[in-house]
């Protein structure tokens, strides 16, 4: 499964300004190691004492029902991440379409004076979006493509004083197989006469990925469901927001049986991807809604979900509790 | 002279002035429309151009270095990069000031791509997209002037080519297309 890599190599090359800067910051590291009081490592960093933020970040989208249900998240992992007592804000920002998009919360976090923000990227796997355009927005790269779609989108970019750690995204772990899962069981009568069409957003440039994603995930449904038909389709720019991908996929499998139970891979609900486009999808395939088995659902919420996200932010603070100690 | 007349000379001088104070949004605006319309097949904003790299061989990830990287990038006529990263297991990317490539690095074949501004179309796609902040306040002035701009359109003549003539006739055509499409879109 591909896992979002967190380390950017940079090249060797360093401009002048930012040689001489290294220097007097060796020097400087060098004269307060001869220092014979010394602040507790965990709990301070460059910036003074250490005050830690946790971010959620996810697509953003118009439907405000998509946005509440990021927010309840919210709502719901904060109490158990502010326990440790090492972060002390947990907050939700939107990549696009709404506010408070990830710009926002940064220059937030910086006026308050945070030190470090874990950023959990609420993406189930790796796509442009993931792996540049976050990135972008948050000044830790300067993708050529992502900067001009940005400005185009007006999404603001920002480049935090706080340093920014990235979780993994959802694909990482178990929580998504758990839901997925969960959700068959809980559509699925006679396994025998059954199949499943899992539904996802996709990406053209990592198809690969999302298509390896959706095979693995199938499996596992397979194994502890015992429906042995599985195949998925994609409603998102990949079939350019069209029904058709989710009704060729429900075809496939009312072609050999009964029923099809059509799972969205979504990671909440938004009106015009649940209804309009997957189930758009369904009225057109053969057979029509009386051999379909469909429930408008989503990702979120879910505890297995909530619990994955409060055990990676906790091995975040645990890495950086680590380097930092002495 | 009568107060019809009055009127009709105000209508068709709000026509011609505002006429030719929009042409130029208008046009504009025509362009990008059809632009977007056909954003599936083509992107309407910035040229990506392309090419194909092959590398010597097929690569694991945990051969690459910064000096690896390198020897990609001179493949690709890129002197220096600024930073790579991986995507995933089998890929690495690596970026440039004004293009990124994508490696695949079991295959060993890399796709160089960079990125510019279409002429004209970036632009009156910024525009039409709203993508200048205050700029949809203009554009809802623009919208309104183009109603002004048709409705004193139908009362500049009189006669049998005016609206009460020819003008009736040719309203009812031209709300036929949209809708059909309406009631098509509804079966």
């Amino acid at each position: 499964m591909p896992k979002q890599q967190r380390t950017l190599h940079f090249t060797g090359r360093k401009p002048a300004t930012a040689r001489l800067l290294l220097l007097v910051m060796m020097l400087f590291t060098a004269l307060a190691g001869c220092s014979t009081k010394q602040e507790p490592a965990t709990a301070t960093g460059p910036r003074g004492p250490r005050k830690t933020a946790v971010l959620l970040v996810s697509h953003g989208s118009p439907s405000e029902s998509w946005r509440n249900a990021l927010f309840d998240l919210e709502k719901r992992v904060a109490p158990e991440i502010l326990t440790s007592g090492s972060v002390t804000a947990v907050r939700t920002a939107f990549m696009e379409y709404a506010e408070p998009s990830i710009a926002t919360r940064l220059k937030e976090f910086d006026r308050e004076g945070f030190t470090d923000v874990v950023v959990v990227p609420l993406f189930l796997t790796v796509s442009p979006h993931s792996f540049d355009d976050l990135p972008t927005i948050m000044g830790q790269k300067e993708d050529p493509r992502s900067m001009e779609t940005l400005k185009l989108e007006k999404i603001e970019r920002y480049k935090p004083q706080a340093a920014i750690r990235m979780t993994p995204l959802l694909d990482f772990g178990d929580a998504l197989r758990q839901n997925v899962v969960r959700r068959a069981r809980a559509l699925s009568k006679h396994p025998a006469d059954e199949g499943i069409v899992l539904i996802g957003y996709g990406d053209e440039e990592y198809e690969k990925e999302w298509n390896e994603l959706f095979v693995k995930v199938g499996q596992a449904v397979r194994q502890e469901t015992g429906i042995d038909a599985l195949t998925h389709g994609w409603c998102g720019h990949i079939v350019r927001y069209r029904p058709d991908s989710t009704t060729t996929a429900v075809n496939r499998i009312l072609k050999h049986k009964k029923r099809a139970l059509v799972l969205p891979v979504l990671v909440a609900f938004d009106e015009n991807f649940q209804v309009r486009i997957i189930g758009g999808g369904i009225e057109k395939a053969d057979g029509g809604k009386e051999r379909v088995s469909y429930k408008p659902d989503s990702l979120l919420p879910d505890p297995a979900i909530e619990e994955w996200i409060v055990k990676a932010v906790k091995t975040e603070i645990e890495t950086l509790n680590a380097k930092t100690r002495p | 002279m009568k107060p019809f007349d009055n009127a009709r000379k105000i209508n068709n001088i709000l026509h011609r002035d505002l006429g030719y104070f929009f042409a130029a949004l208008i046009i504009a605006y025509s362009l990008s429309g059809i632009a977007l319309n056909h954003v599936d097949e083509w992107n309407p904003d910035f040229v990506i151009t392309k090419k194909e790299i092959s590398l010597d061989r097929g690569y694991a990830k945990d051969e690459i270095t910064a000096s690896s990287i390198g020897r990609f990038s001179a493949l690709a006529g890129e002197p220096s990069f600024r930073l790579y990263d991986f995507p995933s297991e089998r890929q690495v990317k690596i970026y440039y000031k004004n293009a990124t490539m994508l490696v695949d690095l079991g295959s060993g074949k890399g796709t160089y791509e960079q990125v510019s501004r279409r002429p004209l179309f970036y632009q009156v796609n910024v525009l039409h997209r709203n993508s200048v902040e205050w700029w949809k306040w203009a554009s809802d002035l623009f919208a309104f002037m183009l109603i002004v701009i048709t409705v004193t359109g139908m009362f500049m003549l009189r006669g049998r080519n005016g609206l009460p003539g020819r003008g009736k006739w040719l309203i009812a055509a031209g709300a036929l297309p949209p809708l059909v499409a309406l009631v098509m879109q509804q079966l």
